[in-house]
Order: C-alpha cells, then sequence, then structure tokens
C-alpha cells in the first residue's frame, strides 16, 4: 500500500512536481496516466526514495520513506524508466545478482529465478549474456531482476514503452497476475488504451498536478465526455488545470 | 560485508569479460619490463660493440707500424677505410675513421709527432664508447712508443711522466644501466593505474551512462556498501595488473647479465616483499582516486579522458628528476607515488626503507582511500550525480 501526500519538487526554478498526492492500495492496479513531462517520472523516483521531495511525503506499508529508506525500500520492486542492462553478463547474473543483493542466495534463489524465468518466457535466452537482446527480452529480465525478492509493492514507470505486442501481452499478464496475488501496483503510462486496459483506479498527472483520481467511469463522469481519450485530453490540456 | 562481495564479484566478472579492458590490462602490464628488457640489451650490447671495434683507416699504408699494433690488441678490426671519411661519418655509414696522414712515416722516422686523425660525430651517443676505445689504443700506441725512444736514448721512459694519473672511471653504461632500475617504480605504478582504470570507471561513470545505476540505488542496501565493492573490484584488477608487471620484471633481471654491465643484482625475496610492502599502499590509493573522479564524468568515454590525465601523475617524479635530482629522503615516504619511487629505487639498490616508513606509508594511504571512497559514497547519493543533471 503506497501513500503519497502532496509532493512537490523542483530543480532550480523549474517546478517537475507542484503537488501531487495519491493512493495505490493492495489487490489492485494504480495507473499514472498524464502527457510527456507531466511529473510521473518525478513523482515515481520520490515514492522509490533516490528523490528528496521538497515538500510532502511517501509511506510505503506505512513506512515514512524519506524518514526509514532502506526499510521502505526492502518493500518496493521497481522497475525505472531506464532499466540498463550489463552488456557482458548473462539474464540469469542479473536477476541473480540482484537477488543476492537483496539477501537471497543458493538454491531459494535459483529456484525462484527459474519461476521467473518461467512467468516470463526467458528460457531461450537465460543463459545468454545480454549483448543481442530484444528490447522485449531487456525489459523482461529488468522486469525479473526488479521482482526477484517477491515485493509486496510494484513500480513500473512505462514497462509497455516501444514493447511488441507479443511482449506487451507477456507484461499485462504479469501485472494481472500480481493483482490477483494481492499486491499493490503502480503503473505510469502515457498511453490511454495502456491504462484503461489495466488499471482499477486512474490518478491523472498534468503540469506537475494530479488532475483527477478515479476509477474510468469516474473521470468519463466528472468530465462530461463519452470516450477516454477526450476526458484525458480535457483533463490533461491547459485548460485542465483549474479541473 | 556480503554485499560488497557480492558487488565485487560482479563487477569483477564483468570487468575481465571486457576484451578492451583485459588488453589493456596486459599491455600496461607487459610494457615496461620489456622496455627495461630492451633498454638492458641495447647497453649491453653498446659496451660489446666497444670491446669488439672495427675500425676503419684511411692511408694504412702510410703506418704499417701502428695497424700492425692495432691489429695485435684484443678485440680490434682493421679495415679499409672510406674515399670521404668526414661524410661517411657524418651520414652515419661507418661510426667512426681513422686517417694517417702522408708525412706519418717521414715524421715517425725522425721522432716528430705524427699526425693521426680520428674522424667522429659526437651527437651520436652510440658511437661514444667506440671513439673512447680508439683514442685510448692511440694513447696507448704513443706512450709505448714514446717509452721506447727514450729508452733507446739510455733515459728512463719514467722521466717523461710528471704526473701519476690513475683513472677512476665511473662508467657510463654502469650508470645508464643504474638509472633503468629508477623505470622500475614508475612502470609498477603506471601498471597498477591501467590496470584499475577499466573497472574504476565502467562501474562509476559507465553504469551510469548505461542507465543501471538506477535500479541498482533502489536495492535496500547502504551506498557505502556498494561504493566498496565497485573499488575492491578495482582494487582487485590493479594488484592484479601490478604483480604481473612485477613478476615479469623479475623474470627480464635474472635473464640479462646484469654483472657484466656492473651492476648487482640485489633481487632476492626479502626484496620483493618490500617492493610489495612499499607498493601495495598506491594499489590502494589509486583506484579510489580513479572512481572518485569518473563520478563526476557523464559517460565512461569521458571518465576515460579524465583518467588518462591522471595517468600522468606517475610520470610526474621521473621527470622531475631531470630537473631537480631527487635525494632520497624519508618523508617521501608515506606520499603516494613519490613514496613509491624513493622506497623501491632504495630496494632495488639494497637498501631496507625505515621501518617508521613501512608502516606510515599504508597508513597514510588507508586514510586517503577512506577519505576519497566516503566522498564517493556523498556523489554516490546526490540527485544531481545520480540523475545527471
Amino acid at each position: 500500500m503506497i501513500h503519497a501526500y502532496n509532493l512537490r519538487k523542483q530543480f532550480g526554478n523549474v517546478v517537475a512536481v507542484d503537488d501531487v498526492s495519491f493512493s495505490a492500495p493492495d489487490g489492485a492496479v494504480t495507473g499514472l496516466l498524464g502527457p510527456n513531462g507531466a511529473g510521473k517520472t518525478t513523482s515515481l523516483r520520490m515514492v522509490y526514495g533516490l528523490l528528496k521531495p521538497a515538500s510532502g511525503k511517501v509511506e510505503i506499508d506505512g513506512i515514512d520513506v524519506a524518514a526509514r529508506t532502506l526499510e521502505a525500500q526492502a518493500r518496493i520492486g521497481v522497475l525505472p524508466d531506464i532499466s540498463g542492462l550489463y552488456q557482458r553478463l548473462t539474464a540469469r547474473e542479473h536477476i541473480r545478482y540482484y537477488g543476492n543483493l537483496q539477501g537471497i542466495k543458493g538454491p531459494e534463489l535459483e529456484s525462484r529465478i527459474n519461476k521467473w524465468v518461467e512467468v516470463l518466457g526467458l528460457e531461450d535466452v537465460i543463459e545468454r549474456r545480454v549483448a543481442g537482446f530484444s528490447h522485449g527480452e531487456r525489459t523482461k529480465v529488468a522486469l525479473a531482476r526488479a521482482l526477484v525478492h517477491n515485493p509486496q509493492n510494484i513500480l513500473l514507470d512505462e514497462p509497455t514503452n516501444g514493447l511488441d505486442v507479443m511482449s506487451t501481452r507477456a507484461v499485462r499478464e504479469l501485472i494481472r497476475q500480481l493483482r490477483s496475488q494481492g499486491r499493490c501496483v503502480v503503473f505510469s503510462s502515457h498511453v490511454m488504451q495502456e491504462v484503461s486496459a489495466l488499471c482499477d483506479r486512474i490518478v491523472v498527472i498534468a503540469h506537475g498536478r494530479v488532475v483527477a483520481e478515479g476509477t474510468a467511469e469516474e473521470l468519463l463522469a466528472q468530465t462530461g465526455m463519452t470516450s477516454l481519450e477526450d476526458a484525458f485530453v480535457q483533463l490533461a490540456g491547459p485548460h485542465g488545470e483549474t479541473a | 560485508m556480503n554485499n560488497v562481495l557480492t558487488v565485487a564479484r560482479k563487477e569483477w566478472i564483468d570487468g575481465f569479460r571486457d576484451r578492451r579492458a583485459l588488453y589493456t590490462l596486459l599491455i600496461g602490464s607487459l610494457f615496461g619490463p620489456l622496455m627495461i628488457g630492451f633498454m638492458f640489451s641495447q647497453i649491453a650490447s653498446q659496451r660489446k660493440g666497444a670491446q669488439e671495434i672495427k675500425i676503419p683507416v684511411v692511408g694504412r699504408e702510410y703506418a704499417p707500424i701502428l695497424v700492425n699494433w692495432l691489429t695485435q690488441q684484443s678485440g680490434v678490426e682493421i679495415e679499409a677505410g672510406p674515399a670521404d671519411p668526414e661524410a661517411a661519418v657524418r651520414d652515419r655509414k661507418v661510426d667512426l675513421v681513422l686517417v694517417i696522414e702522408k708525412d706519418f712515416a717521414e715524421k715517425f722516422r725522425d721522432s716528430r709527432p705524427a699526425p693521426v686523425q680520428v674522424v667522429s660525430d659526437a651527437t651520436s651517443n652510440s658511437t661514444r664508447a667506440k671513439v673512447s676505445r680508439l683514442n685510448s689504443l692511440l694513447n696507448g700506441f704513443s706512450s709505448e712508443t714514446g717509452s721506447l725512444r727514450l729508452m733507446a736514448r739510455g733515459v728512463s721512459p719514467i722521466v717523461a711522466s710528471a704526473l701519476k694519473i690513475e683513472q677512476i672511471e665511473v662508467a657510463t653504461s654502469q650508470q645508464r644501466a643504474a638509472m633503468i632500475f629508477n623505470f622500475i617504480p614508475m612502470f609498477l605504478i603506471l601498471a597498477l593505474f591501467t590496470a584499475g582504470m577499466p573497472i574504476a570507471s565502467d562501474s562509476t561513470a559507465g553504469e551510469r551512462e548505461r542507465g543501471s545505476l538506477e535500479p541498482l540505488l533502489i536495492i535496500p542496501i547502504p551506498r557505502w556498501q556498494l561504493v566498496a565493492g565497485k573499488w575492491l573490484a578495482a582494487t582487485g584488477a590493479a594488484l592484479t595488473g601490478m604483480l604481473l608487471t612485477l613478476m615479469v620484471t623479475l623474470v627480464v633481471l635474472s635473464r640479462l647479465a646484469l654483472e657484466e654491465l656492473g651492476i648487482r643484482n640485489h633481487v632476492g625475496t626479502a626484496q620483493i616483499l618490500l617492493i610489495l610492502a612499499a607498493v601495495i599502499p598506491m594499489v590502494l590509493v589509486s583506484p579510489a582516486l580513479q572512481m572518485f573522479v569518473s563520478c563526476f564524468a557523464k559517460s565512461f568515454k569521458e571518465a576515460q579522458s579524465y583518467l588518462g590525465l591522471l595517468v600522468l601523475l606517475p610520470t610526474l617524479p621521473s621527470i622531475l628528476t631531470i630537473f631537480y635530482p631527487l635525494t632520497n629522503r624519508p618523508w617521501m615516504h608515506p606520499i603516494p607515488i613519490l613514496g613509491q619511487y624513493a622506497m623501491v629505487t632504495e630496494i632495488l639498490g639494497g637498501k631496507v626503507p625505515p621501518t617508521l616508513s613501512l608502516i606510515a606509508a599504508p597508513v597514510v594511504a588507508i586514510l586517503i582511500t577512506a577519505a576519497l571512497l566516503v566522498m564517493a559514497t556523498k556523489l554516490f547519493s546526490s540527485e544531481k550525480i545520480i540523475f545527471g543533471r
């Protein structure tokens, strides 16, 4: 369970996040929807503790991220915006490295890796070095490595960005599985369809602020639109600031 | 501690799968020792060249007595000289020419100084030994003949010697050979510098560049453990490079006939251990410095170019010695780089650095390393560094 309260962050004179609050409950997928540059990534970085908010705070399972960063980070698995891999390591070595650092070892770790190989369909590439991997294969390796410790809270920053149809389906399938296991999934996207297809709750962010929050139906009702895309444009556009 | 080892192992594996880094390590480690071997063999061959001398002689028919005398000296071979001696020497076709003038026979017969010329080029290093050998041969002939003439006139040759000159020769080849020893500490430091560099920069600037730093920093472990692990891996590589250089250097030294050059080879097990004790402080400092500097670089390439400048540091002492002959002083010993020079040169010269130095050097090194790693950890926690703003 994640609670973000009135997050604010600025870089120099640029206010990247003005006022962002949202809640992401367990057993649900919460989508952060917003155009590019709206402040989604910056908000997420404050949630997983790599950026310090100028004001506001984040709680993960009731733990204050700023005060008890490592404890809070132990309860999350994150696929950041850019999730680089080590060209010269194999897929298995990537997952093993993160598993080891998360304190998992030996046969227990290997059986978890094998489970992820099965879930994500990495059988053919798991022992290969990642240098020649496709974008989809890379994302899957990054996902497995981020989730190897079975975290309760999962943050995915634009996980399906640039993926082909098959990989996108695999990621969506994974997100649904995680939800059915009762986990808290937060996932950001600028793609309407992506969010409406997956999310139980949608948080629309524009110009560094939360402009709307609720289910798809609630957003439609709030804007008086018939399609979610129109609703999004209405909310995220320049007029949305006053909403 | 487990995390530190996990990070170190990963960086080590990653680093050693990098072919380029591996070649850097090998070339960096072998360059020095091979250079030393080459320089020693050059000096040895020059020396040998001086002892076995071929003298091109022009006008040998004017002075059969001198030519015969020369031929009888050991290692001397006489050959016909070139038509234009000065041009031949200037063009480096021959190293030197002995020219005997036409009136040699006549003047020699009358016991007057008989003219000979030694044509040589003083700017050519390789011929210097040969020229001095020829000069001493000619002086030998001159004084021998002079003595005979005095004796023929019933005068003891001793009266002709106003001075008894004793030549105490500090052979130049020996000096030059000893100077090559001074290169050994430089090559050891260069080797550990180049060997530690790929991991130090790839695990910091490279990690940032490829976007793998952000997910790594979300793992709930203290930042210093990441930094320490990366440093440990780079230090391991630096140590490997340094040991490789030391081993190859020792093999090269043992193959060279140093005694022939008038140098005593002092290096035994005790000296090897002392050299290690003297150099290892730098093995700790150098990767920490490289990591700290690399943290400021936005890319692996940028880091490499900063570190390229840093590599100039180890060569500074040897450049400085050209202007200021550095005399070894104990205060130099704890100073990184300078200390390694001072101590290794001392050890190779058969001395043992003071115990205080052998303790102070690693203590100072550990303090500097710790300070650099603390600063690197701070940088690893800085939002500006992580996200490269």
